[in-house]
């Protein structure tokens, strides 16, 4: 495994991700109205593992269309930097300064047509196990 | 900046909280920014003079963060995080409004440059005359 990790600006939440190979993971540009105002772009690993660390009372749970992810953003200098649901995320690699995927070309991704299950599935599927170590 | 071209386009965060509107002509002069900050959102900046921006909905609902001089005013919704514009350190009598924040841009030829904002004091001075009003 190997440990990437980072944090937002103002460093209140960090991230730890295990991966095996991190060349080997697509590097994912949402094309959803909120992904692409933040300029997010997302990596995962259902093989590994994300740890998560953030102060609950310093951390916006944003949800919005469907509700169904919590969208975690900083509340101190406003980064998104992960999404979760169920025990798995995303983690936005562009807002936690990943630089092993500086250089990846990221794929455009449309998920309109989706439907609520397929939208779950797709993310247990998908998505990297976390854990979020939650200050209060 | 003149002619029949120039209008009023709006724009706003994600979760519609936060509303704008920035006037500009249909050829726009744009840039991205490597600095630590910006590289966290790929903010594209669109910079105006102070008269060229009003904010239209919800300046109660932004938060604003600094560093480092504390000059620029990072301004973000306080409910979806979007930094849809901001006070920026190179025009701080102006605004930086991130086109990708704009409703519309359909119409618009955006012109993006790279500005090396890691380097910030070598080159901040050719962005100054961006947020000059007009005389």
């Amino acid at each position: 495994m190997t440990r990437l990790t980072g944090a937002c600006h103002c460093g209140a939440f960090t991230a730890a991700f295990d991966t095996v190979d991190p060349a080997a993971l697509q590097v994912r540009a949402c094309q959803c109205g909120f992904c692409r105002r933040q300029g997010a772009r997302t990596v995962s690993d259902p093989a590994g593992h994300l740890r998560l660390a953030f102060a609950d009372s310093a951390t916006r749970r944003y949800r919005f269309a469907g509700r169904s992810a919590d969208f975690l953003i900083c509340q101190g200098c406003g980064d998104y930097m992960a999404a979760v649901m169920d025990g798995v995320a995303v983690l936005n690699i562009v807002a936690a300064d990943i630089g092993a995927f500086a250089d990846r070309k990221p794929e455009p991704m449309v998920y309109d047509s989706e439907t609520p299950e397929e939208k779950r599935a797709r993310r247990l599927a998908r998505w990297t196990p976390v854990t979020l170590e939650v200050r209060p | 900046m003149s002619g029949a071209d120039v209008s009023w386009r709006p724009g706003g965060c994600h979760c519609g909280d936060v509303r704008f509107e920035v006037m500009t002509a249909e050829t726009v002069e744009a840039q991205t920014c490597n600095c630590s900050v910006c590289a966290k959102t790929g903010f594209i900046h669109v910079i105006v003079p102070d008269s060229r921006f009003r904010i239209t909905k919800g300046a109660e609902r932004l938060t604003t963060y600094t560093f480092n001089t504390h000059t620029a005013r990072h301004t973000f919704c306080s409910t979806c995080g979007v930094k849809a514009f901001y006070r920026p350190r190179s025009n701080p009598d102006g605004w930086s409004i991130n086109a990708r924040c704009l409703d519309d841009t359909a119409g618009l030829e955006i012109t993006v440059e790279p500005f090396d904002g890691r380097n910030w004091e070598l080159h901040a001075d050719t962005l100054a005359h961006l947020s000059q009003e007009a005389s």
